[in-house]
């Protein structure tokens, strides 16, 4: 099995009055693990949905492997796509299901239950072929939907939010299986979902959507490290925010005006000196400083609580209605008491400043 | 039991564990038993007992005419002549009333005979008619449920939620209509004078006896009867998820092979309720061939039962022909739920 490339030009679609997808460039690698991640709503299922056949761009061209895919059914792309309710047929025994796609091209019974055992082997659920999906945990169920999928040999592999109905520990373990089946396989994986951990942990690359828009495409690191957009820095991951007005700027620098005083941090996109901004730190790069420690960025607040994660705390701070968290490994932890009086700083280098823009909701 | 209790109270339990006994043996086992032991006897009359009790009838209805002359001479003016008619006709009835009355006492009591008899007095005419009556409804049933089909998966799954409630609101409109009503609309139609013909004869065709040939009633009965094979697919194919059609399609199939191996395995069970509804009204139906045959084509099974309880009065021949048709029924049931590979329990859901 190879992947393909897939690529979309000036790709959008419009149902009635409302545009689901705004023109869209994008280019998938073949063989890449590529993600899209976005809030629900945000058009990033339709794409999927252009992509596989089952809805038609209202402008533009999807091509893949180099083919315009214009004209072209479900039935007849190189894609497989994998339903966020896995729609496993419910009648027919896992081994069947698995068969399901061989079976409708012709191919006899013998070579097809082979390839099908084939499959389970290579998902782990040899022993399963004879249950029906209902008697399968969820996890397993999940692992058959992919068998199944990939039966029919496809080049990409579409798969729309499929970890959402496990319980977080499975989640977690199916991440891992899931990349160690792309590797294996070499197929093109578009994997949609609202999970950014999944999508960090699992892509080579990701795409940030919102409203109908990709805001930000980069691997997993430029994402998280470099986001683009206030909406990006805010869906990936958590984030300090201190909005503002740039009032100087230096070197990929850039200082900015914040109620609670001068902020310095990095200025990747160089906005000019009175922009409206906002700095960006994340909770793991924000210090709790006591007497000694220094730091070029420095605000009192109020102590609230601390949430325990187990291997790390998250500290939550307050000052009038805005809230900070200050993530900290769980060595050497000081103890707070409420309302005690802190301060917490950060490095310029560790912040960013953006363009102000509309942040992703809680 | 309990659940029943929990949810509805000792007091309402009781009111409906009451109704359902009253209806279940009141209104299905007792009739049901009492046509069935009706169906197995006869009153057997010997050859002697059968002359006494017709000799007692002409008594009785010579009787009844010397009370007609009695009352004219009783008309007539007073004199002896009345006189004397009057007391001559008297005693006559008198003579007749103690002979009526000597040959009452030696007459036998017919006798209740238990047998299958009644079973095999059905004549091959009956029986032909029997089987093209089933063979009808068999009929019925496949049309309904080629033309239901396609109809019930289109509301269920093609159409917006608009759309369908507006094609669901078309079709029980005509339901609400009373089915009297809605044949005698198939009689204006399929008549001889009817509309059918009238159009046929502006093509230049020559007019059809649709009722006369017995195709009326066929017709009509698909009409009406259409609806009940729609409602239990919709119901059953509405809850098909859609992702599963277009995972099939996905996966390549052609719509001939999503229809068979993925929507009507999964609405089997509303399939099967539809099949077995449809046949057995058609099966049982009266008013239809009733009213579109009106003796001008040969009678369906359920009118020959209604002849034989209401014109020829022979309760137990009509008893066998009912319960051979209830018979012919639940094994059509079994047949279905056989083919379709559905349990009690399936239709039930």
């Amino acid at each position: 099995m190879r992947g393909m490339d897939i690529e979309l030009k000036d790709v959008s679609i419009r149902f009635g009055d409302f545009t689901a997808v705004y023109p869209t460039n994008l280019k998938v690698n073949a063989g890449e693990f590529f993600s899209i991640l976005g809030p629900s709503g945000c058009g990033k299922t339709t794409i999927l949905r252009m992509v596989s056949g089952f809805s038609n761009p209202t402008s533009g061209e999807i091509l893949i492997g180099g083919q315009s895919m214009a004209g072209i059914g479900p039935d007849k792309r190189p894609t497989a796509l994998i339903f966020q309710s896995l729609a496993l047929f419910p009648l027919m025994t896992v081994r069947e299901n698995v068969a399901f796609g061989l079976e409708m091209r012709g191919m006899a019974r013998g070579p097809r239950n082979d390839k099908a055992q084939e499959l389970l082997d290579l998902v782990a659920l040899g022993d399963q072929g004879e249950k029906i999906p209902d008697e399968l945990s969820g996890g397993q169920r999940q692992r058959v939907a992919i068998a199944r999928a990939l039966a029919v040999e496809p080049a990409v592999l579409l798969l729309d939010e499929p970890l959402s109905a496990l319980d977080l520990k499975l989640r977690q373990h199916m991440r891992s299986e899931l990349r160690d089946i792309q590797r294996k396989t070499g197929v093109t994986f578009i994997y949609i979902t609202h999970d950014q951990g999944e999508a960090l942990t699992m892509s080579d690359r990701i795409a940030v959507m919102k409203a109908g828009v990709i805001e930000q495409v980069g691997t997993t690191d430029q994402v998280y490290n470099e986001p683009s957009t206030a909406f990006a820095a805010t869906f990936v991951g958590a984030n300090n925010m201190f909005k503002g007005k740039i009032t100087k700027t230096s070197k990929g620098e850039a200082e900015i005006e914040t109620k609670y005083g001068l902020l310095r941090g990095t200025n990747p996109q160089n906005l000019s000196t009175g922009s409206e901004a906002i700095l960006f730190v994340r909770p793991e790069k924000t210090l709790v400083l006591s007497g000694k420690e220094k730091a070029e960025n420095t605000i009192d607040v109020t102590y609230e609580r601390r949430d325990l994660e187990g291997a790390f705390v998250n500290l939550h701070f307050q000052r009038e209605d805005n809230k900070f968290t200050v993530h900290q490994t769980n060595v050497d932890l000081k103890s707070f008491d409420k309302g005690d009086q802190c301060t917490i700083g950060f490095d310029a280098r560790a912040a960013m400043i953006l363009p102000d823009g509309e942040l992703a909701d809680e | 039991m309990n659940s029943l209790r929990s949810s509805f109270g000792p007091v309402l339990s009781l009111v409906i564990m009451g109704l359902v006994g009253v209806w279940v043996v009141g209104m299905i086992i007792g009739p049901q038993l009492i046509m069935v032991e009706q169906s197995l006897w006869n009153k057997e009359i010997g050859g002697e007992a059968a002359q006494i009790s017709t000799r007692i009838d002409r008594l009785y209805n010579e009787v009844d005419t010397l009370a007609f002359d009695k009352s004219d001479a009783e008309a007539l003016d007073e004199s002896t002549d009345r006189t004397e008619k009057i007391a001559a006709i008297t005693a006559e009835i008198d003579t007749r009333k103690s002979t009526i009355t000597e040959l009452e006492a030696t007459e036998v009591k017919p006798i209740k005979v238990y047998s299958f008899r009644n079973y095999t007095l059905m004549g091959a005419s009956h029986f032909f008619i029997f089987l093209k009556t089933i063979a009808a409804a068999v009929a019925v049933t496949v049309i309904a449920f080629v033309v239901c089909y396609p109809i019930a998966f289109a509301v269920a799954k093609v159409a917006t939620p608009g759309k369908a409630a507006m094609i669901m609101l078309f079709l029980i409109i005509p339901y609400s209509i009373n089915e009297l009503l809605r044949i005698f609309a198939w009689l204006m139609i399929l008549d001889n004078n009817g509309v059918a013909n009238l159009i046929l004869g502006w093509f230049g065709f020559e007019s059809i006896p649709f009722l006369g040939s017995g195709s009326g009633v066929f017709i009509a009965m698909v009409y009406a009867y259409i609806l009940f094979m729609v409602f239990p697919i919709y119901n059953t194919v509405e809850t098909l998820d859609g992702s599963q059609i277009e995972a099939a399609r996905d996966m390549g199939a052609s719509t001939w092979q999503i229809h068979r191996k993925i929507v009507i395995p999964h609405a089997k069970p509303g399939i099967a309720v539809g099949c077995i509804m449809t046949f057995m009204l058609s099966a049982g139906s009266f008013a239809v061939p009733n009213i579109m045959t009106r003796g001008i084509a040969e009678p369906w099974f359920t009118q020959l039962i209604y002849n034989k309880f209401f014109e020829s009065s022979n309760w137990n021949t009509g008893s066998a022909y009912a319960f051979t048709l209830v018979i012919a029924c639940i094994v059509f049931i079994f047949m279905m739920m056989r083919f379709f590979g559905v349990g009690i329990k399936d239709i039930a859901k």
